[in-house]
């Protein structure tokens, strides 16, 4: 049996085991991006990278043998500026934000998107709940606040932003239609955003801000005014959900924020920002949150004849796509939920 | 931010030319051919391609349907590969070599002639009546006839940015005429034996020309001559190479001959036969001394010695291993071969019938791999020999895809006998029982040389089952590439080979362990298997005599750029630079200073001419930065800018990279952004650290071999030519060739010609006869026109922020 080091540990590894298992079972941690157990490997995404303290190679654990006699760095001063420096390119090309503007800048940290979500899907009482929960103060701050979430509001840039604050203060006047104290919604789930790594999109030219639209779900009726739930909700349903449905739930955020990046928000550009929508499962693609790792490519391998998604073009300039000889509504038919779930970023989700 | 997408359309237009039971009816004549399995995709979209123009998303429909292939696997393999077009091209194609050694020439300026005269703007590539499609490659492998272009297979050298309409309009013109190869069936006992260069770049050079004036001749004089065309002679600078040799075994050679040159060439060696045929000559040769001066131009007045003086100086320094016998091999004749030594060394290898002794006496040698690494290839073959298992195979690695490298390509079509043989030796030595040539899809004449000669070993017995009567079988098949430069690396190679996307994993497993189809697989490069004969015919210690230290025997390299005599040649590994520079390739051009040399294309580096007496070996380059790579050797001098050099092979390994790991993908475009923004005058001197950064996350963070190397260019230039970087910084390109950077003026000099007014394609330059003419700024695209036509050399580039500070 081979052995090894990491750490100036000595460990034993099995015969064809990789780096990074050793040192999971020695309680060591690596950050992966790519890798999942179970998926043939892919060594794409270079997060996991450890140093081979003899050669000085920088060897990506996920895939590398454990080869006998090998002397591997597992948590140096080079090895976590490696690592970091992978993410930081992974993030330079990243064009997408995990929190919605409106509520990056709300001075209140008001979770507008939730709100004008609930509002769409017409569960206003939850919606009046979620603002119950937000109080912090007699009457919400809304009403003296200059409105920097609506100045924010992407889709001020397409025609007109959302009236975030009429809705608010129409809800803060109709507070008795809530649930009641146990209905409050609970805010912990959701993450602080002070301190926080958050994504930004870079510049959005006007044609790929018109993709956007594609997330609105109403018939494009505007309100300015809000007068009762009805139209808060119509008005509503024109967000355009800048907000990352991954948002809580994303590797390379979490890896991002361990590592202390900040994005500067200088992007390289590949294609064009587009979102595109199965219409039969609900999936929904943004290839500028795919950090390429083909895991979803992999994991739909062995699967028989369903046709999914795939690597097109070479280089820099290389995507998932569905194949070119399909619509990306006949794809995935059965695997829509097991490519979303192994997507380590909010690239593929669910359509809601 | 980029706001420029680098995305191309790669869906097919709306536009379809063909029917759909017709395009059904191609591919199922195709599939029947090829096989249906899933290794075969690249094979059938080649073949297909062929036939349809372009690859309609109706065809690739299709082919799912009646073969194994996924419609996720057509569509990766597809676009992954240059060579597939999902849109039609023009009826012919303009290929603009954009080789380093066409770079440094100037490629940027044809292309824009070129796209200006056909109207193609930069989003499209095929012009507005659909007859042309511009395509830019990688290297057409004429290095020296840069800069190169080639239309349909006709090949133009030496091209002006002046002369697109001119070239265009000639090969409408002139569709070429197909030279009828082979022999006039006569006695063996001939007069004389004519060798003529037939290699690409003799073709380009136009020896094609020559070859059919050379058989009007011979029919009109009725000659006892012989013609035979011959391999790549190297010296590709002065083609085409006429080689005269008489019954009485003296050689004449002749270099750059011209098809009205032929004619008193051959009559001065070789008698006419018949007597009238001889009056006719003599007085013809007679009217033609009193009637004009041009012999005393004419090349059989210049003595031999003269004449022959560089071919001379371009061979002494020269040793031909692996292109043994250049110049008298007949590439196609495998009884030539024969008579010259060929397939002894296999012979005596089955005689032995030791395959350990066979890898042992390569191992003694101290050859190594001539693909760019050079990892020992004995210690390859000894670990495929020891992997177990009943099927091996090996692979010949013909993926030479450099710009500015072209030996693989030219001993695959000049000594295809001696690479098969040295394959199957190496097969023999490790137990392999199938070997596969990979080579380039844009190497047509070395695979079709490489095909013939397959064919022939196996009537010879070579190739096939019980080798020479042994119990030795062997098959060889050839897997044409669909362009990709990764695939150039090994593992890459193989995935390309099992129909996938060409993108390398990691090592270890070898490919020696698990290769092609998970089977123990052997890869070497071309030349390496070419040294091979000689080696097991001269034994280990006559190679390891020469060289130096760890790097043994000859290497070949494609000496091109601002050098007088470029060319192909096989140097003993230690030579210097300079030694190759001076001595063989006469120094640079037009009394310029040698400035640098750039080794190993895309992965190599830039070695300034200070350093030019280090020896040339494996580990001293990689000790200066650069690279052997595949041996690509392109001479700079001192208007060669450095940052342009760096990003031209930025441009191109970016391009190339497989896209599948982070710092190659994406930290490459990083690089390639700030040294865009340096040559534009737009980046801060500290973006230059953040560049050198970079370089070294890249070089240390990539999978493979391409991304490992691509900083090289960058890194030496900024450890030899960092003053340069940071002249760029303040706006100043001290070369004058960064072209954001740079204005051209007319100077005093002018007499007013109006040359530069009728040459100027934008009407920059106003029409003032006789008085000093001046060019619209607003207008002038740089397209260097004026300065080529001016007869004055009145025309000026010069540094735009320079003349602001004196001002």
């Amino acid at each position: 049996m081979p052995k090894i080091r990491i750490n100036n540990i000595e460990l034993e590894a099995e015969e064809g085991e990789s780096i990074l298992s050793v040192a999971g079972k020695a309680g060591i941690f690596i950050p992966v991006l790519c890798h999942k157990e179970g998926v043939e490997h892919y060594t794409s995404c270079m997060v996991c990278m450890v140093k081979e303290n003899k050669t000085n190679d920088f060897l990506p654990s996920c895939s590398s043998l454990a080869l006998d006699g090998l002397d591997i760095d597992a948590s140096g001063e080079d090895v976590i500026s490696m690592r970091k420096k992978a993410v930081e390119l992974l993030i330079s090309e990243h064009r997408a934000e995990c929190e919605a503007p409106c509520r990056i800048v709300c001075p209140a940290g008001y979770n507008i998107p939730l709100m004008n979500r609930l509002l769409a899907s017409g569960e206003y009482r939850k919606a009046v709940d979620l603002i119950i929960s937000e109080l912090d103060a007699p009457e919400i701050r809304c009403k003296t606040c200059a409105g920097y979430c609506e100045n924010a509001c992407r889709r001020k840039k397409i025609d007109r932003q959302i009236s975030i604050r009429n809705i608010r203060i129409f809800i803060s006047q109709n507070l008795y239609y809530g649930g009641g104290p146990d209905h409050f919604i609970d805010q912990t789930e959701y993450r602080d955003l002070k301190n926080q790594f958050s994504s930004r999109p870079g510049k959005l030219d006007s044609n790929e801000l018109q993709e956007w639209l594609k997330e609105c779900t109403g018939t494009s009726m505007r309100f300015e005014s809000i007068e009762n739930f009805e139209s808060a909700g119509e008005e509503a349903r024109n967000c355009m959900h800048c907000d990352c449905r991954a948002s809580e739930d994303c590797r390379l955020r979490d890896i991002a924020q361990a590592m202390g990046i900040k994005d500067k928000g200088r992007k390289v550009v590949n294609m064009p920002v587009t979102k595109k929508i199965n219409h039969k499962t609900g999936l929904i693609f943004e290839h500028a949150k795919c950090i390429k790792c083909g895991l979803c490519v992999r994991v739909c391998e062995d699967s028989g004849n369903e046709p999914a998604l795939c690597f097109i073009n070479r280089g820099f300039i290389s995507v998932i796509s569905e194949p070119l000889t399909m619509e990306f509504d006949d794809i995935l038919a059965t695997q829509t939920d097991t490519c979303i779930n192994i997507c380590p970023t909010g690239a593929l989700s669910r359509f809601k | 931010m980029n706001k420029e997408f680098e995305n191309t359309e790669t869906r097919s237009c709306n536009c379809q030319p063909v029917n759909t039971a017709e395009i059904n009816s191609v591919i199922d004549e195709v599939v029947e051919f090829t096989g249906r399995g899933k290794d075969k995709v690249i094979l059938i979209l080649q073949e297909v391609q062929k036939k349809l123009n372009y690859l309609p998303s109706d065809a690739l429909k299709h082919i799912c349907r009646v073969t194994e292939i996924t419609p996720g696997q057509i569509s990766g393999v597809s676009t992954f590969y240059s060579q597939f077009r999902h849109i039609p091209a023009g009826k012919h194609t303009v290929k603009i070599c954009s080789g380093t050694a066409c770079h440094v020439k100037g490629s940027q300026l044809i292309s824009d002639a070129f796209r200006r005269v056909l109207k193609i703007n930069d989003t499209v590539s095929t012009s507005p009546d659909n007859l042309f499609s511009i395509e830019e490659v990688a290297c057409l492998g004429c290095c020296t006839l840069a800069p190169v272009v080639q239309i349909d297979g006709k090949t133009y050298g030496h091209v002006k940015p002046t002369q697109a309409e001119d070239i265009l309009t000639d090969f409408l013109r002139s569709k070429e005429k197909a030279v009828a190869d082979g022999d006039k069936a006569v006695a063996d006992d001939f007069d004389a034996e004519v060798r003529i260069g037939l290699g690409s770049c003799c073709v380009a050079g136009g020896s094609k020309d020559v070859l059919s004036r050379l058989m009007e001749i011979r029919e009109r004089y009725d000659l006892n001559l012989r013609l035979k065309p011959v391999g790549c002679v190297g010296v590709c600078n002065q083609t085409p190479l006429l080689e005269i040799v008489t019954k009485d075994d003296i050689h004449s050679r002749y270099t750059n001959v011209k098809r009205d040159q032929v004619e008193e060439i051959i009559l001065k060696h070789v008698p006419p036969g018949s007597l009238n045929k001889k009056i006719r000559y003599k007085i013809n040769d007679l009217a033609d001394t009193f009637l004009s001066d041009h012999m005393l131009k004419s090349p059989v007045n210049i003595p031999a010695e003269q004449r022959e003086k560089y071919l001379n100086n371009f061979t002494r320094k020269q040793i031909h291993l692996a292109t043994l016998n250049s110049g008298i091999l007949t590439p196609d004749s495998i009884d030539e071969y024969m008579l010259l030594g060929g397939f002894d060394a296999l012979k005596r290898t089955i005689i032995s019938a030791n395959p350990a002794i066979v890898t042992e006496i390569i191992t003694q040698s101290g050859l190594r791999g001539r693909g760019g690494a050079g990892f020992l290839t004995g210690r390859k073959w000894s670990i495929s020999a020891s992997v177990q298992g009943n099927t091996k195979y090996v692979v010949c690695n013909g993926d030479e895809g450099d710009p500015g490298a072209f030996m693989d390509r030219m001993l695959l079509e000049s000594f295809p006998y001696r690479i098969i043989e040295g394959m199957v030796i190496a097969a023999y030595a490790t137990g392999a029982s199938e070997g596969i040539f990979y080579i380039r899809a844009e190497y047509p004449l070395a695979v079709t040389r490489v095909r013939n000669a397959l064919k022939q070993c196996y009537e010879k017995r070579f190739l096939g089952k019980n080798i020479l009567n042994s119990n030795f079988s062997f098959d060889a098949r050839i897997f044409e590439g669909a362009g990709a430069f990764v695939c150039g690396e090994e593992t890459a190679l193989i995935a390309s080979l099992e129909g996938k996307r060409g993108t390398p994993r990691i090592r270890p497993p070898y490919p020696a362990v698990k290769g092609f189809m998970n089977k123990p697989t052997l890869v070497n490069n071309v030349e390496t298997l070419a040294l091979v004969p000689w080696i097991i015919n001269n034994g280990a210690e006559a190679f390891s005599s020469i060289g130096r230290d760890k790097s043994k025997g000859t290497k070949v390299f494609a000496l091109a750029g601002k050098i007088a005599r470029g060319g192909l040649i096989e140097v003993p590994m230690g030579i210097t630079i300079r030694e190759i520079i001076e001595n063989i390739g006469e120094g640079v051009t037009e009394d310029r200073i040698f400035k640098a040399v750039q080794i190993g294309g895309p992965s190599g580096g830039c070695i300034p001419a200070s350093m030019a007496d280090t020896p040339i070996d494996y580990e001293e380059l990689t000790r200066m930065g650069a690279m052997m790579g595949s041996g690509g050797l392109v001479v700079l001098d001192d208007t060669d800018c450095m940052v342009d050099v760096a990003k031209y092979f930025l441009t191109f390994t970016h391009k190339q990279s497989c896209g599948k790991c982070t710092f190659c993908r994406i930290g490459t475009k990083h690089m390639l952004n700030i040294i865009t923004r340096l040559s534009e005058g737009k980046a801060a001197t500290d973006e230059i650290d953040e560049l050198e950064r970079l370089c070294y996350s890249v070089k240390n963070g990539s999978l493979c071999g391409l991304g490992k190397t691509a900083p090289n260019p960058v890194i030496t230039g900024l450890k030899y030519f960092r003053e340069e970087y940071e002249a760029h910084a303040l706006g100043i390109c001290p070369a004058k060739k960064c072209r954001e950077l740079i204005k051209y003026v007319i100077t005093d000099n002018c007499t007013g010609c109006t040359k530069c007014f009728q040459e100027c394609p934008v009407n920059a330059i106003g029409f003032k006869p006789y008085e000093k003419h001046e060019i619209d700024q607003n207008l002038c695209t740089k397209c260097d026109n004026c300065r080529i036509i001016c007869p004055e050399n009145a025309v000026e580039i010069v540094n735009i922020n320079a003349e602001d500070q004196n001002k």
